[in-house]
């Protein structure tokens, strides 16, 4: 990565840090107590600002073991069984709701007004965007892209916004410490004896590579057999839409995919 | 004692009986038998594969030439012990007349029959789920031999002895007090008549200690703290109190010279970790290794590879004793390669630094001057607003073990290639809490990556690199038949031509591997053991 993206990167975690700080009053106490016993307690796996390490990164706002604030409360407290999670014997009172509270401040997203009108935008997406050739919603689509049923839980306006008009400028990164520590579609080009490939990364490791190309279809590769294999990091697969789609156009298809929960 | 075959009952019987008409005790794996560990490729009797610390196999049946026929013997299921966060498996097992010893995350000991996986017996220590691990995972990294027993240093800081035959408690001793954040995670060593252990728990403000205990009857023999308290040598390099917090925990297997009779044992970061204002000096004998008389636990030099350590980089890392030609002279050496990114090598009769050379990428130190001190980059320490430095608090390399193949003169080393952002905050010391002053966001995804890189012993030269797409957590062992076998995060295990690199053959476990390879034979034919996930694979050729 070069330093510029480490720089924005950076500059996002303090903008978030910043807005946790600046968070209301009252409520503010409890999240302060709960953000230092998180970098006490939590940090060493989760990362400082709970963007992942050696544990799951937990700036998302739903956790697949804590569907509710009870479960996180009791999983903080517990630890998970079966996993690396250890419990936290040193949580007196109210110290873990006050945990769970700053780990849901690290997803959270802030409650915007949508720009445009969903129901068209829901038109949009299926006629000129024609955006189900490549992603699924809630059962229907073609899966090539990401799929987006429930997209409006996991982002805000402003990135899909981007998402939609510049891909390139928005890669999700995905990190999964069973497969290691991956970009999430990253645009791969691969050329082996039996021709050439572009699609996107779909997992990797030292010997092998899985990639899916724009009809869906599924390739497994082993590194030694390839002629060329090259990484395409900040190009997208998909089109930007800066050119089909107007600005009111744009504005419905974001709330549309923002009611999407 | 040794698994016999049917056929070999009455071999058996015959040697029972000669073993009781000479009238000695029943010694399984005698101290004779850990000194020959090294040249013994049947066997797999201590941590590292011997008191050098090699982990260097000298089979060769399994080659560059046929290794690609590799096929699993047979596999070995972890069993869940109910207790949370202690999924993952970091041991590495031991084989000693075809029954292999392993542990079970947290602390449990499970014999096996090597030639089938069949289980033997199984042992669980009473842990319970409020056991205190501050700053690592509900881990164990194995066992020792030494005569009819086995040892086990447990994750709630307590050291068992057990009987060879049926895991039975010969006796346990407590070492530290669990409820002050000490634990107990590494394999511990076997000396003569003695065993040695050290603690973990720097997260926590201990002070750390190097322990010995009497192999019979769990006497503690000597105690030496790796902070100095006023008035003890190395005491100048702390002011105030902070020596009682001072951190320095000895929380992997050390190697032992038995012409020297030299112990040498690794320590690691100050305490706080990330908050060097509240330790100021050189924190003495933190993140270093020592020399130690095994009889006393005095020690009789040391160096400091991190002086006032302020990124976790524990030197937690295993010292490899290397003999050979340094500059034309024939030498004693000590190699390790540090998790702050540096390869060294030591003189390990006297602790003279001779070489300290770059083996990862790294942005904190210039170099390593003439007296083996790094030139520290200004403002490299961990900030209130985050700081990026490379390698991250992982280090580029860590606890997994490194290999030395003797024939080649290669040094190998498992490379975690990652940068991270480290913050520094306030922190007060409370018993039993994290003490820690600070903490790290790594930079990972395709930002990070690791490899497999193999050095010149002597000159710390890289002569190749083998890239993993992550950074990995687990060893790699040499062979004689011109191999190096290594794992990685994604969970394949592989082996790499030794003169090359190049990858001659890999298997996907199916889960992360976060431990080392090892070897030996059964019946004449040689093994080599992973584990990946939850589950110990062993491979063969026939």
């Amino acid at each position: 990565m070069s330093a510029k993206n480490y720089l924005l990167r950076l500059s996002a975690l303090i903008l978030w840090a910043v807005a946790i700080s600046c968070a209301p009053a009252a409520f503010a106490q409890d999240l302060q107590n709960g953000q230092q016993l998180f970098q006490t307690l939590c940090a060493r796996c989760h990362g400082m600002l709970g963007g992942g390490g050696e544990g799951p990164s937990l700036t998302r706002p739903t956790l697949v073991h804590a569907p509710d604030d009870e479960a996180l409360v009791a999983l903080i407290v517990g630890g998970i069984p079966g996993t690396g999670m250890p419990g936290s014997r040193q949580l007196r009172g109210q110290d873990g709701p006050d945990v769970a509270a700053y780990v849901r401040s690290l997803g959270e997203l802030p409650p915007e007004e949508m720009p445009g009108d969903p129901l068209a935008g829901a038109e949009i997406y299926r006629s000129v965007g024609n955006c189900a050739s490549c992603h699924i919603i809630f059962g229907e689509g073609n899966g090539v892209g990401p799929e987006l049923s429930n997209v409006g839980q996991r982002r805000n306006a402003a990135y899909l916004r981007r998402s939609v008009m510049s891909p390139d400028a928005e890669q999700p990164r995905q990190v999964d410490r069973f497969r290691g520590s991956l970009n999430a579609f990253l645009t791969v080009r691969i050329v082996s004896e039996y021709g050439s490939y572009e699609g996107m990364r779909v997992n990797e490791d030292a010997f092998t590579v899985q990639m899916r190309d724009l009809s869906g279809k599924l390739y497994s590769f082993e590194k030694a057999d390839l002629i060329s294999y090259e990484k395409a990091p900040g190009h997208s697969l998909m089109p930007g839409y800066n050119s089909v789609l107007n600005a009111q156009q744009t504005d419905d298809v974001v709330s549309y995919l923002m009611s999407l929960k | 004692m040794k698994l016999q075959q049917p056929l070999s009952i009455s071999l058996f019987a015959l040697c029972f009986l000669l073993t009781l008409a000479s009238n000695t005790a029943l010694a399984d794996t005698p101290f004779e038998a850990l000194l020959a560990d090294e040249q013994n490729g049947a066997d797999w009797l201590s941590y590292s594969g011997g008191y050098k610390s090699e982990r260097f196999s000298p089979l060769s049946q399994i080659n560059t030439v046929n290794v690609d026929q590799l096929k699993v013997m047979w596999a070995y299921q972890m069993r869940p012990t109910g207790i949370s966060g202690a999924a993952l498996q970091e041991t590495t097992p031991l084989v000693a007349d075809d029954i292999m010893y392993l542990t079970e995350s947290p602390s449990s000991v499970t014999a096996l029959d090597a030639r089938t996986g069949r289980t033997l017996w199984h042992f669980v220590p009473d842990i319970t789920n409020d056991v205190l691990n501050i700053g690592f995972p509900r881990i164990n990294r194995g066992v020792a031999l030494l005569d009819d027993k086995v040892y086990v240093a447990t994750l709630d800081a307590r050291l068992f002895a057990l009987d060879a035959r049926t895991g039975a408690v010969r006796w346990e001793s407590k070492v530290a007090d669990n409820l002050s954040g000490f634990s107990l995670t590494l394999a511990p060593l076997a000396l003569d008549g003695k065993i040695v252990v050290g603690v973990s728990g720097a997260e926590a403000g201990v002070r750390g200690y190097i322990d010995a205990y009497d192999s019979e009857s769990g006497e503690r023999l000597w105690r030496t703290y790796t902070v100095p308290a006023p008035g003890e040598p190395g005491s100048e390099t702390w002011q105030g109190d902070a020596w009682r917090t001072g951190g320095g925990s000895t929380w992997l297997t050390g190697s032992y010279d038995p012409e020297l009779d030299l112990l040498y044992w690794t320590t690691g970061n100050p305490a706080p970790d990330w908050n060097g204002d509240l330790r100021p000096g050189d924190n003495l004998f933190t993140c270093a290794v020592l020399a130690l008389d095994p009889d006393t636990g005095e020690m009789k030099w040391f160096f400091q590879y991190t002086p006032h350590d302020t990124h976790d980089w524990d030197a937690n890392q295993i010292p490899v004793l290397v003999d050979g030609e340094f500059e034309g002279r024939q030498r004693k050496l000590l190699a390790l390669a540090n998790r702050n990114a540096f390869y060294y090598l030591l003189d390990r009769e006297t602790g003279e630094y001779l070489l300290g050379k770059e083996y990862s990428f790294q942005t904190w130190a210039e170099g390593i001057d003439e007296n083996g001190r790094p030139i520290v980059i200004p403002n490299s320490d961990p900030t209130r607003e985050g700081n990026l430095v490379w390698p991250s608090l992982q280090g580029a390399t860590n606890w997994f073990s490194p290999s030395y193949n003797p024939q080649t003169e290669q040094f190998f080393v498992p490379n975690r290639r990652m940068g991270a952002i480290y913050f520094k905050s306030d922190v007060e010391y409370e018993a039993g809490m994290p003490f820690l002053g600070g903490g790290e966001q790594p930079m990972d995804g395709d930002d990070a990556s690791g490899a497999i890189v193999a050095l010149d012993v002597m000159s710390g030269e890289q002569q190749w690199e083998f890239e993993l797409q992550t950074p990995p957590w687990s060893g790699v062992m040499a062979t004689a038949g011109g191999l190096v076998f290594g794992a990685s995060n994604e969970g394949y295990f592989f082996a790499l031509d030794g003169e090359d690199g190049d990858p001659l053959w890999f298997f996907n476990t199916g889960a992360h591997v976060r431990t080392n390879p090892m070897g030996f034979s059964v019946d004449g034919n040689q093994r080599v053991a992973i584990i990946g996930g939850q589950t110990l694979y062993v491979f063969g050729l026939e």
